[in-house]
């Protein structure tokens, strides 16, 4: 298990090397560079930057280099001194900008995570054990519903709901006067009353999925002999249905939770653009728009490991269950 | 009161040199909405919570901290009361940017824009030749820390920020300089500063009114000469090492700043002249609170200190519509310019009462909505030879039906309209403005035979008899509604048989296209049009943008910059054009303009106004119209009517600081 383990995180190595080299790349080699886009910007306010002007600032933000020379000190500052370069876009250092938004991206994602998982799993293994039945087709078409319609459109559908029947501000996790407040139970249970919203959006699509992989699961087990072999022994139902079949059907549920990192940090961006909400989401699209490239390369990067940690975590859980793969490995 | 009713002369007669009043049709100038001369025999008056500072001992009293001579601004309706909020949405960098706040420079616009008043400064004299421009500041007048506001503040920014070519590589801004050439700057004595420069200026007040003029008054030496790595070495070779950054114009202009930079607001010690200060940083922030300056230096007319409001309130949004939607919640106190567009007026209209708001007509200074330019020095030799035809851009311009695109496109509003001065300017010009804008098929059509007449197919080709088809690129993300402009002006041109395509680019795609030498043309707005901007805009009529312009005039303003100056270098790939004589003459007047004044200046402008509609170097859609402002209802003293532009930064100079709330 140990060489296993050492094995893999051996491969990671030149995996991240390669994405981060290809991540940089790909956001310098677009013609133009953030000095254009902020030349530009500065164009659609009416304002005119002088070519003097634009040269000195590329010269200061070392965007006359050649590209690799870029990458390398970006790569250098990273891994020796945890400097993710600056942010041109925000004008602070890129983890000054990162950091302070992942608390709140991590709440909300696993609060939305936690809100899937409180509805779908009942209503799972409710539509498989009731199957064909009334209350099966309504979360089945409320399911489906929640998959089709598109989150941004769900998430613009309440603010307006929330807005025009209760009155409540949108827009953000916080009421203005706990935004830049220190944190106190006043603020939390602040964010607490505007955490729902985003979290039923991001919820929504990720419930009926769960819904399904469920039911189809647990449908297959319910006719399986051990059941009924279990029933016949007067096994009471509902104990019965917890115990085995149920745990069953979620095993392909919880293998398929291995992106989970990735999702918990970069999940609902445009959500969060639409809502306004501090996460880290819209931080990595502006980036990208601006050509910000430290900042996006950063994003990209941290990503990535989450990427390849969390298969890293998903593999050594499956070795765990599954002793083929161990052997076969090792 | 000798001197400062000398101060209210001497400006008189300055804008009676400057302004474009001796011109004929020249809009009567208003009264002037602000003036220095006030009679507070009775003392200052000032906010409750700074008397209440004042009475513990920890600011000194209201008359010590104004200067002798404070700035009175007529409120625009009544004398305010102190207190309250006035709340902003803003995208998360510079605060300045949405026009809300940061407007003091020395001398400013005033609020309808037509002239320039007395601001940090109390007033100027102007040489006979208009060669030498003396400054009047304030005795007395504090920065936000209660240091001294003297002219050494203004030489130490001429000196070293302006002029230090380790923060400002390129030397002081065009603005600033006249016919080329910087002015010598001196000290007369604490409280007067001298503009010597060597040809006479006729721009120089209206340029200082403008966004760069600001510069002037937000370098207080005192302060910033820490951050001056000749006058302190190693306090900012510390500074800089604790930030990570290597290069000090980068680091100066993340942690200093100026005009154009977030940084210029995120240092919250940093004195300020501003009528609310800073207590945080701002960047990265969600929500940023500025409080009163108890230095402000200005009063209402009953002597009480400005401003009325206690506080300004940032709120981040980082996507328009959750602007927007703070807005009719009326979560906001006036609504950002970005979302104030005509598309959204059923919105905002509609949720006034729910908001409690309402709307406030907001005139654009922009000329048109869509300027559109083609490649007269495009590589490919026929392109060129057709694009620099003047009957072709006439030609075009017939074969677009303008009250179409207004009726759909702008809801009915706004005129059909050439790039030119707005009808409130001064240089309006009728043919300038109205040339050309009519739509009639059969007349474009006999222009365009001259250049590329009827093919057998019903599409028109080069006078060689080949094909000839060409593209123009817009900018989807910038103005959505040059999309739908584009849309019918197609239709219309292939009407009229020309072979084009429109190239609808996202913003990041827009720019490369623009710079292509190849792009046969492209589509940019045009701004700074209303009263007397068009003096100071000139470079747009020319397609001058700086760094960059809309279809390819390289080789005109490379044969501009050297009959200008014969060393100049020309850049890589660039062969120089000699314009139509027309052409050359308007470059030959964009230089003179600036060096003129009175009704010399008048009169070349009207030239190159009369030029510029003979040539039709560009090609207009319509007036913008149709814009407002969102004010909340208990917010009072906010003019009738709001301007909107960034010459004149509007709304910035409509006084917020006498804005109040009414409980």
């Amino acid at each position: 298990m140990g060489s296993f383990i050492l094995r893999r995180i051996i491969y990671v190595i030149p995996a991240l090397i390669a994405v981060s080299l290809i991540s940089f790349l790909v956001i310098a080699v677009p013609p133009g560079d953030f000095v254009d886009r902020l030349a530009e910007e500065a164009a659609k306010k009416g304002d005119i930057m002088p070519l003097a002007e634009i040269e000195a600032m590329r010269r200061a933000y070392g965007l006359d280099q050649p590209l690799l020379v870029q990458y390398w000190s970006w790569i250098t500052g990273v891994v020796l001194r945890g400097d993710f370069g600056y942010s041109f876009g925000w004008n602070l250092p890129v983890k000054e900008v990162i950091w302070p938004r992942l608390g709140l991206t991590v709440v909300l994602s696993l609060a939305s995570l936690l809100f899937v998982w409180v509805v779908a799993i009942p209503i799972g293994i409710y539509s498989a054990v009731r199957r064909y039945s009334a209350g099966d087709y309504f979360f089945t078409f409320l399911g489906f519903l929640g998959l089709a319609v598109p989150n941004f459109l769900l998430a613009l559908a309440l603010m307006y709901v929330a807005f025009a029947w209760f009155g409540q501000d949108v827009g953000g996790l916080f009421s203005p006067e706990y935004i830049e407040a220190p944190w106190s139970w006043g603020k939390f249970t602040d964010l607490m009353a505007h955490l729902w919203l985003p979290m039923v959006v991001l919820g929504t699509s990720g419930t009926a999925s769960v819904i399904r992989v469920i039911r189809a699961n647990l449908i297959d087990e319910l006719h399986k002999p051990y059941v009924t072999a279990a029933r016949a022994k007067g096994k009471g139902e509902f104990a019965l249905l917890m115990k085995y079949p149920v745990r069953h059907a979620m095993n392909p549920f919880v293998s398929g939770q291995n992106d989970i990192f990735v999702d918990i940090v970069s999940g609902g961006t445009i959500v969060a653009i639409v809502m306004g909400l501090q996460t880290t989401g819209p931080l990595l699209i502006k980036a990208l728009l601006e050509q910000d490239m430290y900042m996006a390369a950063s994003f990209i990067l941290m990503l990535s490991v989450l990427v390849v940690v969390g298969t890293l975590l998903s593999d050594l859980l499956l070795a765990w269950l599954d002793p083929r793969i161990r052997y076969q490995q090792g | 009161m000798q001197k400062v009713r000398f101060g209210v002369t001497r400006l008189v007669a300055a804008s009676l040199l400057l302004s474009a009043s001796a011109l004929p049709g020249a809009v009567v100038l208003p009264v002037q909405a602000q003036d220095n001369a006030a009679v507070c025999a009775s003392g200052f008056t000032e906010a409750p919570q700074l008397k209440a500072q004042v009475d513990a001992g920890a600011l000194p009293p209201v008359a010590e901290r104004l200067p002798l001579e404070p700035l009175v601004i007529q409120p625009a309706k009544e004398i305010g009361t102190y207190g309250g909020q006035f709340i902003d949405s803003w995208g998360g960098g510079n605060i300045a940017d949405i026009r809300q706040f940061g407007y003091e420079p020395l001398v400013r616009w005033s609020v309808d824009g037509s002239e320039v008043v007395p601001g940090v400064a109390k007033g100027w004299d102007v040489s006979e030749d208009a060669r030498t421009y003396t400054i009047y500041l304030r005795e007395g007048m504090k920065w936000s820390d209660g240091q001294p506001f003297t002219a050494d503040d203004i030489l130490f920014w001429w000196d070293r920020v302006e002029n230090n070519p380790k923060v400002m590589t390129g030397g002081p801004r065009g603005e600033l300089k006249n016919n080329g050439k910087a002015p010598t700057v001196t000290k007369v004595d604490d409280y007067t500063v001298a503009f010597a420069y060597e040809d006479p200026n006729g721009l120089f007040l209206q340029n200082m009114a403008g966004p760069y003029g600001q510069r002037a008054v937000q370098f207080a030496k005192h302060y910033l000469e820490q951050f001056d790595i000749d006058a302190n070495p190693e306090g900012v070779a510390k500074l800089m090492a604790d930030a990570g950054q290597t290069d000090y114009a980068a680091w100066w202009k993340a942690n200093v700043g100026t005009y154009n930079d977030a940084a210029q607001f995120n240092d919250p010690k940093r004195p300020s002249v501003h009528a609310w200060i800073g207590t945080d940083t701002l960047l990265g922030k969600e929500r940023v609170t500025y409080v009163r300056n108890p230095y402000y230096f200005a009063v209402d007319p009953e002597c009480q200190q400005l401003p009325y409001i206690d506080e300004r309130v940032w709120a981040l949004a980082a996507d328009p519509e959750v602007t927007l939607l703070q807005a009719i919640q009326g979560n906001i106190t006036m609504s950002p310019r970005n979302v104030s567009t005509p598309q959204n007026r059923a919105v905002f209209f509609d949720n006034q009462e729910a908001g409690g708001y309402h709307l406030v007509p907001s005139r654009s200074c922009d000329y048109n909505t869509a300027v559109l330019t083609f490649s007269v020095n495009s590589p490919d030799p026929r392109k060129a030879a057709v694009f620099s035809n003047p009957d072709f851009r006439k030609g075009v311009s017939l074969a677009i039906n303008r009250q179409e695109i207004i009726d759909t496109v702008y809801l009915g509003q706004g005129e059909p309209f050439q790039p030119a001065p707005l009808r409130d300017s001064p240089f309006f010009n009728e043919a300038m403005a109205k040339n050309f804008t009519e739509f009639d098929l059969a007349k474009a059509a006999e222009y365009l035979d001259k250049v590329l007449p009827m093919g057998a197919d019903g599409k028109r080709v080069g006078l060689d008899g080949q094909p000839f088809a060409f593209s123009i690129d817009i900018n989807a993300d910038f103005r959505p509604d040059t999309v739908d402009t584009f849309q019918l002006i197609e239709r219309t041109w292939k009407q009229a048989g020309l072979d084009v395509t429109i190239n609808v680019r996202a913003d990041n795609v827009f720019q490369n296209s623009l710079a292509a030498p190849e792009s046969d043309g492209g589509v940019w707005v045009g701004e700074n049009g209303c009263g007397q901007l068009p003096l100071l805009n000139l470079n747009r009529f020319l397609n001058d943008y700086g760094s960059w312009q809309p279809g390819n005039w390289k080789g005109w303003t490379a044969w501009n910059a050297l009959r200008l100056d014969p060393n100049a270098t020309v850049p890589e790939g660039v062969t120089p054009v000699e314009p139509p004589a027309n052409v050359a003459r308007m470059y030959e007047l964009r230089s003179l303009i600036p060096t003129k004044i009175g009704d010399e200046q008048a009169a070349l402008m009207k030239e190159f106004t009369d030029l510029a509609a003979e040539e039709l170097l560009a090609i207009g859609v319509a007036t913008p119209a149709g814009f407002y402002r969102s004010v909340k209802n208990d917010v009072h003293n906010v003019p009738d009517e709001l301007i909107e532009g960034w010459l004149y930064p509007g709304p910035a100079p409509s006084n917020l600081s006498t804005y109040f709330i009414k409980q």
